[in-house]
């Protein structure tokens, strides 16, 4: 055994692991770049219409406002996925986005990382000494957006959990979907031997129950388990079938060993240890970035619980990551995420007009999240953007008016509308004031990605974005 | 006997509540009252913009004296050349016709190219005028976060370049704006793109003067002449950042941007001065190895690359985001290889 296989032993494979990411990182500037998002928030389109537009980026001038684009600092940039365990599936995502008539990615079940290398020529100042090209490499994963909803899992145990799905539960619309769940269960004597088949049964009724929730009319957030969300499968994992024991005897002081509820302590750690931990240790320690991105239309259509629930999401995944300013050598060692972007997605389902609002707003749902974030000195900002934009503006005349609408394909049939989707609020709604003729906002079908000559009318402020994200280092 | 009048009052207790005062004594507070809310109307807490006509302390600026005298002297000047120019031309009709006609055709063509003059500098001015409104709309325009309150700057801006050699490009860009974009990042869009070329030329400009005047100040064995060309070559330089900003170089419009350059470098934030300080600061640690007179070319070519910093923020229609450090920087180590290569 040689040297180098002998520290390997010493130090162990991970540790090898760790250390040599610290040397990439000294050497080289490596940027992770955490997307993050509530499922249907538009994580996999952001990635794909990033990868595409950052490849194209010596050719087309398709990111304006990105000022190393811009300026044509940007040599190549080269995708580097094929290197990691779990590819993103770019060529797949981008052919759906192409394809005539172009359609939405699928929804992510998996996780899949991307990792993008991009060589720059350096502005001319002191960093050139370094070299006049250097290279970023960024990394970005993509993972179902249920599976953030499991980290604040890590933070309690099962009685801490219970209590406070009871707080949930114990308000509509959820009391009235699980109301026949709740009295089941309660029959139940959680302190004595139960039967697996029963607590089997309850779980995959309680699966069905919180997949109903996510579903509109309901379309809530915060619904834990994140993982049942996704789960389909008749007889799942064992540590798939867990559930909330929403009666007082959750919390009882001494739990018999063979006791039912013992048995859903179990189920409990196990998922935590099994499904959420190793998840959590791998990918999401790391982040020097973070994008946060938030469907306010979905809230606005659906109503005040709506607004409520994924207020109380956001709040509770943002609480799990590590924010602070970082310098050179933290960056190296122990990463943490500097520079934070809530994002707006689907801001060409609203009219341009609109746009102000649209940031107002958003910052009425992340507010309490922000107002945590800024007190570890971290720079946020508010910015509405698409990553694809499938809608064009248009005007009509209406009444002697001029009203600028939109004139998109619904995202169900494809056919051709143009509406005035509504204003935006900047301040929370009256309860009165939810209806569907104040807000009507439709899902528009994607309008095609081309696969060259991109042009800064494909996005909404994806340069921006990208700009404030990254930025700083290409300077 | 009649009982004398008593001519003073017998004392006597008096019950406290049977005093009647004249003056009720004024509670010291305002007691609690309850309004109809119709009778009320909403008072707006922001204090309304008030011309400050009684502020102590700021008399009004005594200029009358100073006008009568502008005026008086305007006038006696005017009435003396106008005199003089009459009994130049009597006297020379005197002496003969020819004479007569050839001064009074001298006289028209310079009042004529005088007026021609006097327009162009007029221009030139406006257009100086111009370009600084121009950016004290895009300016506030950047502060707020509207949408579509930018149609009005991009209309003046399309004026503003309308006989420009480079207003194509400027033309183009206005016209590759998003429908998407809100006011601010008009602004920035068109600052970025709309004016590259121009910005680009105008940096190459100022770095081309700043190092020949660096050079030219170094190898100069005359003192006092060294002033002199490097003022000689600030002006040239003004002159040609104005014609890349489309400002047209007239004198007048020349001499008023110089005091204006000269007036922002003078009252410059203290903040300015040390970025701009920096830069010079890391030649001086180099400038210790060279010769006096050879650390002076450096200080004027640096001096010439802020004088045509400021005049470019000047002249633009569009506020300029750029840092200028590193400009200033590469000026320094340029001027630095060029003086210390011609010394060895």
């Amino acid at each position: 055994m040689g040297l180098a296989g002998r520290i390997k032993t010493l130090l162990g494979d991970e540790r090898v692991q760790q250390l040599h990411g610290i040397t990439e990182r000294a050497l080289e500037q490596h940027l992770s770049l955490a997307v993050t998002g509530l499922s249907r928030s538009g994580k996999t389109v952001f990635i794909t219409a990033l990868t595409q537009h950052l490849l194209h980026a010596d050719q087309d001038q398709s990111l304006p406002l990105f000022t190393a684009a811009a300026e044509g600092r940007i040599l190549s940039c080269r995708n580097l996925s094929a290197e990691t365990d779990t590819p993103f599936p770019f060529q797949d995502n981008l052919t759906t986005l192409s394809t005539h008539p172009p359609a939405w990615p699928k929804s992510t079940r998996s996780l899949s990382s991307i990792k993008l290398a991009i060589r720059y020529r350096r502005p001319a100042g002191l960093k050139r000494f370094l070299g006049e090209f250097g290279t970023l490499y960024l990394d970005i994963i993509d993972y179902p957006g249920e599976w953030l909803l499991d980290l604040p899992l890590l933070q309690c145990d099962y009685a801490q959990w219970c209590r406070e799905q009871q707080q949930l539960f114990s308000q509509s619309p959820r009391r009235d979907i699980i109301e026949s769940w709740y009295k089941q269960q309660q029959h139940i004597d959680w302190l004595a031997p139960a039967s697996a088949h029963q607590l089997d049964q309850l779980a995959l009724e309680f699966r069905q129950r919180l997949q109903q929730l996510r579903e509109p009319p309901h379309a809530l957030s915060l619904l834990q388990p994140g993982r049942l969300l996704l789960e389909q499968a008749e007889s799942p994992d064992p540590s798939l079938l867990l559930f909330p024991v929403l009666t007082e005897q959750a919390f009882a002081e001494d739990i018999p060993e063979d006791s039912a509820l013992a048995e859903m302590k179990r189920r409990y750690q196990t998922y935590c240890a099994h499904w959420i931990k190793p998840f959590y240790k791998r990918h999401f320690c790391q982040f020097d970035r973070q994008l946060v991105l938030t469907d306010c239309l979905q809230t606005l259509n659906q109503g005040e619980a709506c607004f409520n629930d994924m207020q109380r999401a956001l709040n509770a995944i943002l609480q799990n990551f590590d924010y602070g300013r970082a310098g050179w050598l933290r960056r190296l060692i122990k990463p943490r995420i500097e520079r934070v972007l809530f994002a707006a997605t689907k801001a060409d389902h609203v009219t341009a007009n609109q746009h102000p609002n649209l940031d107002r707003f958003l910052d009425l749902i992340i507010q309490d999240a922000r107002r945590e974030i800024r007190f570890e000195e971290v720079d946020t900002r508010c910015m509405a953007l698409a990553s694809i934009r499938s809608t064009e503006a248009a005007q009509a005349k209406l009444d002697g008016q001029v009203l600028s609408c939109l004139r998109g394909h619904r995202k169900e049939s494809n056919e051709e509308v143009a509406l005035f989707p509504g204003e935006i609020p900047v301040e929370l709604p009256q309860p009165e004031d939810w209806n569907e003729s104040r807000f009507r906002f439709i899902d528009f079908a994607p309008r095609a990605l081309p696969r060259s000559g991109l042009k800064p009318e494909h996005h909404i402020r994806l340069d921006q974005a990208l700009e404030y994200l990254t930025g700083d280092l290409f300077r | 006997m009649n009982e004398p009048h008593q001519s003073w009052q017998s004392a006597r207790f008096i019950q406290p509540d049977q005093i009647d005062t004249e003056q009720e004594p004024a509670p010291s507070f305002t007691p609690a009252t309850e309004l109809p809310p119709e009778h009320t109307s909403i008072v707006n807490d922001l204090p309304t913009a008030e011309e400050p006509d009684n502020i102590p302390g700021q008399a009004p600026p005594k200029r009358f004296i100073g006008k009568v005298f502008t005026s008086c002297i305007a006038i006696l000047l005017t009435s003396a050349a106008g005199m003089e120019l009459y009994r130049l031309l009597d006297w020379s009709f005197e002496l003969h016709t020819w004479a007569g006609m050839a001064v009074s055709i001298l006289v028209v063509l310079t009042l004529v190219s005088g007026i021609w003059q006097l327009r162009k500098s007029l221009a030139g001015l406006k257009q100086l005028r111009e370009a600084e409104h121009l950016r004290q709309e895009a300016e506030t325009l950047q502060q707020e976060h509207t949408h579509g309150h930018a149609a009005q700057l991009l209309n003046k801006l399309e004026q503003h370049y309308k006989y420009h050699p480079q207003g194509q490009e400027v033309l183009q860009n206005i016209h590759h704006i998003d429908s998407t974009y809100n006011d601010t990042e008009i602004v920035h869009f068109l600052s970025k793109h709309a004016l590259q070329q121009q910005d680009l030329q105008a940096r190459h400009c100022i770095q081309r003067h700043s190092i020949e005047a660096g050079v030219l100040v170094a190898i100069s064995p005359w003192a006092s002449f060294d002033m002199l060309l490097a003022g000689w070559r600030n002006f040239r330089m003004l002159k040609e950042i104005m014609s890349i900003y489309g400002i047209a170089p007239s004198a007048v419009a020349q001499i008023k941007l110089l005091r204006k350059v000269l007036h922002s470098i003078a009252f410059a934030g203290l903040s300015d001065m040390a970025m701009d300080a920096g830069s010079t600061l890391l030649g001086t640690s180099v400038m210790a190895g060279l010769s006096a007179r050879a650390g002076q070319g450096l200080g004027a070519g640096l001096f010439t690359a802020r004088t045509g910093l400021t005049a470019m923020e000047l002249c633009r229609p569009l506020p300029d985001n750029q840092q200028r450090t590193p400009l200033l920087k590469s000026i320094a180590n340029e001027l630095l290889c060029k003086i210390s290569g011609t010394r060895d």
